[in-house]
């Protein structure tokens, strides 16, 4: 099943009996579309045991999410292998606030969904660069019991995040969950700090393995250096080196912009 | 007025340039096929387009044809374009709408002797011009207002001193300090060289000054939370120790004179283990406070923590003038104290070898230790100490007892100092210290325009140093401050949101702050803060980034237009390379056009295209040239170090090296790619990069991509 989402973004319904089998919220999978593909580490959106499917949402961004962009209903990927990295942790906090930005918001439902099945009173944020962008708000506003909607541009909802530091200082909010933009969840991490309210971000660097061999992944937490894909995705975001970790991610900018380049340019002739 | 909507006019104007232009390329011919490019509805040739008569003439023809793009054949854009640019705003015509082709610097000069190839490349220099100029966009400039105040981080001798001098220009001015004294570290040291004034009464003297000024704001025990805006329009948010509310103020510019700190060598010579060994810095702090046991015998050791091999590899630069100092100090109280300077290099420059002399005439006793045998100390009998060297100069190892170590400890970074970076954005060195953005043209600058530094906050130096520093940050910041509007240009980026992916490569691109990042990923341009260099629109991925004036359908319209022969099986047979040269249009540009100048004759394969850096070339730019049918192409760009955009042309590099492990994968022989850097005088070398480059190109023969012809490769 494929399902358009917003402009560019994509949610993908993959069969994978095996690997719906054994997902828990907050894991996910890395793909790789044909032999010679790149391998890509997506976040499951979620996961139905019985029709032995899960799902991810997907922002094309480069050359192999342009690629699996352009994959239609019935296609098949070369191979997917998950669930790794370790499952949230889904407790009954009390208030959980969950803040997603851009395609994570995809993700962050499913958590969102298993708060509020264990008993949690979930506040959802959405977030977006702009109102076009803003996926899941449906989903979202079904499973939470309240949501608040948040853009970059102000277009829809609150414009920015300062409306946030007024939603902690009015509401008792247990747990804070964040999964978006690096940028969304230092701010998000930054403003709960003042707070002392425990947060979680899911961070999904740059992986090769996903299995904690390579490195690739690493991130700063604290005085640690942590592997996301085997520690993670779940940190603690008032720990997390953010810079650290957006320098790393922008490491092969000019090799991704080059691969995307050419297989277009490929494409075209 | 909108051209993008109206119908594209274009007139052309050739300057033979007397004998310059007219004398080796064929005039005439090129305005006639100038009158045959897409969009042209006026072509003429001039004698001097720069005379009046030909001003007037440019004036004349936009008004009866309505011309809405002028090009301007003729010599460098780097001299003349602003007077055409000019000369079409008096006509009501958009100055970013004009467009000029090089034919005199980069053609006829340098190709003197081949007048029928000049003439051809002439033609294609000017239908790159046509392509591109029927992309052109008018453009507005910005403005910004400057607010004539300044804020003054550190209120130690460097930042009253700038603080006082921009006061008494009659700007405002906002002193803070984390202390609750003014004084930084003037306040610990005993007399100051070269002069031996106290150092008390010099900081009593600046404090009384500074705070008769009423237009200095003292902010004491205070620190910078936040700062945001840009040049002429910060906001500053202040945190006063003890007080709930932070205070918010506006200022025009600011100057980081934070100052630096003593290492505090723990666990060497027994330092912090034996309270004999002390630093200079607590040495001078008994000297002021009159608590100096005179001791009988004293050694000082030089460089301890500072010029090691890995970590603090610098040279503090005062500590040699200090202990120099303390121990003529020591010798003055009581001649009869033994003084002995355990050193590695004497570093003594200017009136300092002066007093040197004097230690020694002194008899103060210098022994020379090594790196990689330094001194040992031990604890003897009676409580006193034993200084073990090896003396370089004996080449023997000799004790020295001692009942006062005085230890010369290189000055760092401090905390605040680092937090401080970080909350202003601008960069602190290997070292540590802050970093400024060149060293001879802009040695008081950051990057980020309106933020200077000043005093040991940028890095060891004494006093006289400091002042200097001081004056110079002072008077750069009051420049803005005085013309009270700044203009900014119009070259700037702008983002396509539709077409952004909020990856953030842009913001990690820009080195001069002038992209934020949203929290959702939307990019926030400052325009005040961008300088036009172009390297975010190089660095994101979708295209979504642009550069005013260099925008990618206009870079590629200039690229496809070079390579769109009319006329091109004249010499099928013998292969004559058709090169596109990417040039910033800083040091490589100016390097081509000084080969021109001096009539260094190059091979005429080569056609330069203007960029603002060579970091502005885009990965899809040279696909394009090589899909059009480019036989080589070569970017160049200012020599590494010497960037205009601080490292532009580094970016550039390793584009270029990542591009040529993928150029096979599409049958492009990755030699046909290169990259070379040249400053402004290297007009040989330039031309030697060219003649080299024609070479290599000429061995590997006609690009797989050219347009075909017949079945045959079309090689003009």
């Amino acid at each position: 099943m494929k399902r358009e989402l917003a402009r560019h973004i994509n949610l993908f319904e993959f069969s994978a009996k095996e690997v719906a089998a054994k997902t828990k919220p907050g894991q996910f999978v890395i793909l790789r579309i044909d032999e010679d593909g790149e391998r890509i580490p997506l976040t499951i959106a979620n996961a139905d045991e019985q029709k032995g499917t899960i799902a991810v949402a997907c922002h094309e961004v480069g050359r192999t999410t342009t690629q699996l962009g352009r994959l239609k209903e019935g296609d098949s990927v070369s191979d997917l292998l998950g669930p790794l990295g370790k499952p949230a942790r889904i407790e009954k906090y009390g208030t959980v606030l969950c803040v997603g930005g851009g395609v994570m918001v995809a993700p962050l439902h499913f958590q969102a969904q298993a708060f509020r099945e264990a008993g949690n009173n979930v506040i959802g944020v959405v977030g977006a660069t702009t109102k076009d962008h803003l996926i899941f708000l449906d989903e979202m506003e079904t499973t939470c019991n309240e949501l608040f909607v948040a853009t970059d541009d102000g277009t829809k909802g609150y414009k920015g995040m300062d409306f946030l530091s007024d939603l902690l200082k009015e509401k008792k909010i247990d747990r804070v969950v964040a999964e978006g933009p690096i940028v969304m969840m230092k701010t998000v991490s930054d403003l709960t700090r003042q707070h002392g309210i425990p947060t979680i971000v899911n961070l999904i660097p740059i992986m090769v393995d996903g299995m904690g061999m390579c490195g690739a992944c690493r991130v700063t937490v604290g005085e640690k250096t942590l592997f996301a894909c085997v520690d993670g995705l779940e940190f603690d975001g008032h720990q997390v080196d953010f810079d650290e970790l957006l320098a790393r991610m922008k490491m092969y900018t000019t090799q991704e912009k080059i691969a995307y380049v050419f297989s277009e340019e490929e494409g075209r002739n | 007025m909108d051209a993008g909507k109206e119908e594209i006019r274009i007139g052309v104007f050739i300057c033979r340039c007397g004998f310059n232009i007219g004398g080796v390329i064929d005039v005439p011919i090129v305005t006639e096929y100038a009158k045959t490019l897409p969009h042209v509805v006026f072509a003429e040739e001039g004698l001097y387009t720069c005379s009046s008569a030909g001003l007037d003439s440019i004036k004349k023809q936009i008004e009866k044809f309505r011309l809405n793009r002028v090009i301007v054949a003729s010599c460098t854009p780097a001299t003349h374009e602003p007077l055409f640019q000019k000369t079409c705003e008096e006509a009501g015509l958009n100055k970013y709408l004009f467009e000029m082709a090089n034919i005199r610097e980069q053609c006829s000069w340098v190709h003197m002797h081949l007048p029928k190839e000049a003439t051809e490349k002439a033609k294609d220099l000017l239908r790159m011009a046509v392509a591109k100029a029927s992309y052109l966009e008018p453009l507005t400039e910005m403005e910004i207002d400057i607010t004539p105040s300044a804020l003054v981080i550190g209120g130690g001798i460097a930042g009253i001193t700038a603080a006082r001098s921009l006061a008494t220009q009659g700007f405002q001015v906002h002193l803070v300090d984390k202390e609750a004294e003014l004084g930084g570290m003037l306040k610990h040291l005993h007399t100051l060289q070269p002069t031996g004034r106290e150092a008390s009464q010099v900081l009593r003297e600046a404090i009384i000054a500074v705070k008769s000024n009423n237009n200095i704001h003292l902010h004491m025990s205070t620190s910078i939370h936040e700062v945001s805006g840009f040049i002429g329009n910060f906001d500053v948010t202040l945190q006063t120790k003890n007080s709930d509310q932070p205070e918010h103020i506006k200022v025009g510019t600011i100057i980081v004179a934070t100052g630096a700190e003593e290492f505090k060598p723990v666990g060497m010579y027994g330092y912090k283990e034996n309270q004999n060994v002390i630093t200079q810095l607590e040495f001078e702090q008994l000297l002021r406070k009159r608590e100096l046991k005179k001791p009988g015998k004293v050694v000082m050791i030089q460089c301890v923590g500072a010029r090691e091999k890995t970590g603090r590899t610098y040279c503090s630069r005062i500590c040699c003038q200090v202990a120099i100092n303390n121990a003529l100090h020591l010798k003055k109280l009581d001649p009869s104290i033994e003084v002995t300077i355990l050193f590695r290099d004497m570093q003594t420059y200017g009136e300092n070898e002066h007093l040197y002399k004097e230690a020694m005439e002194n008899s103060v006793n210098f022994i020379r230790y090594d790196l990689n045998k330094p001194p040992k100390v031990t604890s003897g009998r009676d409580r006193d100490l034993i200084v073990t060297v090896y003396d370089t100069c004996l080449g023997a190892e000799i004790e020295l007892e001692s009942d006062l170590i005085v230890l010369s400890a290189p000055l760092i970074q401090h905390e605040d100092g680092r937090r401080l970076s970080s909350i202003l954005k601008v960069p602190l060195g290997a070292d540590g210290f802050f970093f400024e953005v060149h060293p001879k043209l802009r040695p008081v600058d950051f990057a980020s325009e309106g933020i200077y530094v000043c005093g040991t906050a940028h890095g060891p130096k004494n006093i006289v140093e400091s002042l200097a520093q001081a004056y110079a940050a002072a008077s750069k910041a009051s420049i803005p401050m005085a013309a009270k509007k700044i203009k900014s240009g119009a070259v700037k980026a702008s983002v396509d949101q539709e077409i952004c992916v909020n990856c953030d490569a842009c913001v990690v691109s820009c080195v001069f702050n002038a992209i934020e990042a949203s929290p959702f990923g939307l990019p926030k341009i400052i325009e005040a803060n961008c300088k036009g260099c172009g390297v975010c629109a190089s660095e994101c991925p979708m295209g979504a980034m642009q550069l005013k004036q260099f925008k990618d359908d206009q870079i590629i319209a200039a690229i496809e237009a070079l390579f769109k022969y009319e006329t091109c099986i004249e010499q099928v047979g013998s292969f004559k390379p058709v090169i596109l040269c990417f040039a910033c249009q800083w040091c490589s540009y100016a390097a081509a056009d000084l080969a021109g100048v001096s009539r260094i004759q190059y091979p005429p394969n080569v056609r330069v295209l203007r960029v603002p850096c060579s970091g502005r070339v885009d990965v899809l730019h040279v696909l394009r040239a090589f899909q059009s049918g480019a036989d080589g192409v070569i970017i160049t760009g200012c020599l590494i170090g010497d960037c205009h955009y601080i490292d532009g042309n580094v970016k550039a590099k390793d584009r270029v090296d990542v591009m040529k492990k993928c150029l096979g994968s599409l049958g492009i022989d990755p030699r046909r790619l290169e990259i070379g850097f040249a400053s402004s005088s290297e007009g040989q070398k330039f031309a030697a990069m060219i003649t080299g480059f024609v070479d290599v190109i000429k061995q590997l023969g006609p690009s797989p991509s050219r347009p075909k012809l017949g079945g045959e490769v079309c090689t003009r």
